[in-house]
This record gives C-alpha cells, structure tokens and sequence, in this order.
C-alpha cells in the first residue's frame, strides 16, 4: 500500500512538472504576438496577412504546451504505472 | 459534463463488443443538425435569385469566404478538394459551439480528433500520388536515401500532432469548466459560466477549427505542389 501511495504522489508531482513547459510556451508566444503587432504598426496594409501567419505561428507555438497538459492529464487519469504495479501484487 | 466520457450502452455484435459512448450520440445529434441544413440549404437553392437577400446572402458569404481562404492556401488548381474541408470546417465549428450549451464536445475525445486528422492525412497521401505520382514516392528520399527514416517519422507525425492539438484544447476547456462547476456554490453558476464559456468554446473554438482546416490545407498543398 505505502509503494501504491509513493507512485501516485510521484505522478501528481510529475503532472505539476509536466505543467512547467507553460512558461517556455508562453514566452514564445509573445515573443510572436509582440513582433506581429511591431510589424503591423509598420506596415498597416499587410496588416490581414500578417493577422493570418500569427494565428498560426501562435497555435504551432502552442502545440507543446498542449502536450505537457496532455502528458499531465494521462499522469492523472490513466497512470499505466499504476495498473502495473496492481497486477504484480496479484 | 464531466472530465471523462461515459458510455451509455454496449452490446455484442459477433464477439466483437460495441461500445456506445457520449461522443458518439453527440456526434450523431451535430449530423442530424448539419444534415438538416444542408436539405434545407438545397431546397432554398431552387428559389435563389441574381441580387441575394435573406438566407441566400449568409449561404453564398459562408461558400464565398472558405472558397477564398482554399484559394489562398491552395492556389487555383487544387482548390476543388475545398468542398471537403468546407464539410470538416462545420462539423469541428459546430461542435465547439455545442459544448456552449452544457454537452460535451465530440471534438473533447481523442477517437473524434484521430479520425478528422487521418481524414487530412489520406488526402495528402492520394493528392500526393494524384499531381506528383512517382515523384512523391521519391520525395521521401530527398536529400539522400539515407534521409528516409526521419521524413518517415516526419509525414507520420504530421497527423499526431493536428489530432493532439485540437483535442488538448477542447479538453482543456472541458476540464475547466467542469471543475468550475464542480468546486462552485450554485449561486455563482448563474452569470459567469457564461464569460468561460465564451472564451473556452467560442473564440479557442474558432480559432482552433481555423487553424485545424489551414494548416490540412498547407499539408495538402505541401503534398501535392
């Protein structure tokens, strides 16, 4: 029972780590928001094109904070390790 | 809502067990709502005249703006495979918006996603073998041969990473405003569920829906040209 609590005291920590890449992903993504706007300010007639590439640029730049919530998410939810560890007890 | 799907009913069909879930009602209650349109769009397509007005005016603005956003992405000549993103377009779009009243997104489950992103992907491979015949196969060995195994892995994460992203976000909205209304008192679940709902499933909605259809649409092009 100790070592079953052990593992999903680890997962939980390991989901709040996983939750960490927020901040990377996060700075990427102004960093693209915050040139878009600079070159919109610059050139307000591309300003349409311009809209379009940053919609993208941000949900690429996304993608991965959408895999640490993923990874998190199956750390809670659906922990393999701890299906594991239930059948070498029986 | 709730953070997991349920499943309804099952049953046996030659050992094989079916399982009869919430994505998959909701998916069919969105087809019977997009199939009702899509009748009552062609009954009204009888009576349309040159100067529009009324519902033909939404019908043709809708058409006309996905016909220019394939245009753009496609460039002329692949532009006719744009009535099948128009089709994907809705279903993820209306989906999104159902989960404003309360359901649960098909979208929200990885099954939904998967199959849209394996949709994208066969048109890239048969656009592929379409316009370029031979030459996509050998694409795949371009620079050198020895580059096979990472364009492999390449093409083949392509559809990963389009389901994963739609469904990360769609879940997440679930995921919030499930425990919102879990961990609240009944008294604050009255006016601003409405504003979450609005940022969660409206805009990420819309704009997921948007970049899902564009960036198939780049993959296709990338294929294809």
């Amino acid at each position: 029972m100790e070592t079953l609590g052990l593992i999903i005291s680890v997962a939980h920590i390991a989901a709040a780590i996983c939750l960490l890449n927020g901040l990377l992903t996060t700075f990427g993504q102004a960093k693209i928001a915050s040139q878009a706007i600079e070159s919109m300010a610059r050139q307000p007639e591309a300003a349409d094109n311009i809209r379009t590439s940053m919609f993208i640029g941000l949900a690429m730049a996304e993608t991965s904070g959408i895999y640490g919530l993923l990874i998190a998410i199956i750390m809670l939810f659906a922990n393999p390790l701890i299906n594991t560890f239930v059948n070498l007890l029986t | 809502m709730g953070i997991g799907v349920k499943t309804f009913w099952t049953f046996n069909i030659f050992g094989v067990e079916v399982w009869i879930t919430e994505t998959i009602v909701n998916t069919w209650i969105i087809m019977l709502g997009l199939i009702a349109l899509a009748i009552f769009a062609r009954i009204k397509l009888r009576s349309f005249k040159e100067i529009p007005e009324g519902i033909q005016n939404f019908i043709e603005a809708a058409v006309d703006i996905f016909d220019g956003l394939a245009k753009s992405n496609l460039g002329e000549k692949l532009s006719y495979i744009s009535p099948l993103f128009f089709s994907v377009f809705a279903f993820i779009l209306s989906s999104a918006l159902f989960s404003v009243f309360g359901l649960r997104a098909p979208t929200a489950d990885f099954t939904t996603t998967f199959a849209l992103a394996m949709l994208s992907f066969l048109m890239m491979l048969i656009m592929g073998f379409k316009h370029k015949k031979g030459k996509y196969l050998k694409s795949f060995f371009e620079p050198y041969p020895i580059f096979f195994p990472l364009n492999l892995i390449g093409e083949l994460s392509k559809p990963i990473s389009l389901s994963f992203r739609l469904f990360g976000n769609m879940l997440s909205g679930t995921i919030i405003l499930t425990l919102y209304y879990a961990l609240t008192p009944i008294f604050v679940q009255i006016g601003i569920p409405a504003l979450l709902h609005a940022v969660f499933d409206v805009i990420f909605g819309a704009l997921q829906t948007y970049i899902f259809v564009v960036v198939s649409l780049m993959f296709v092009k990338n294929a294809a040209d």
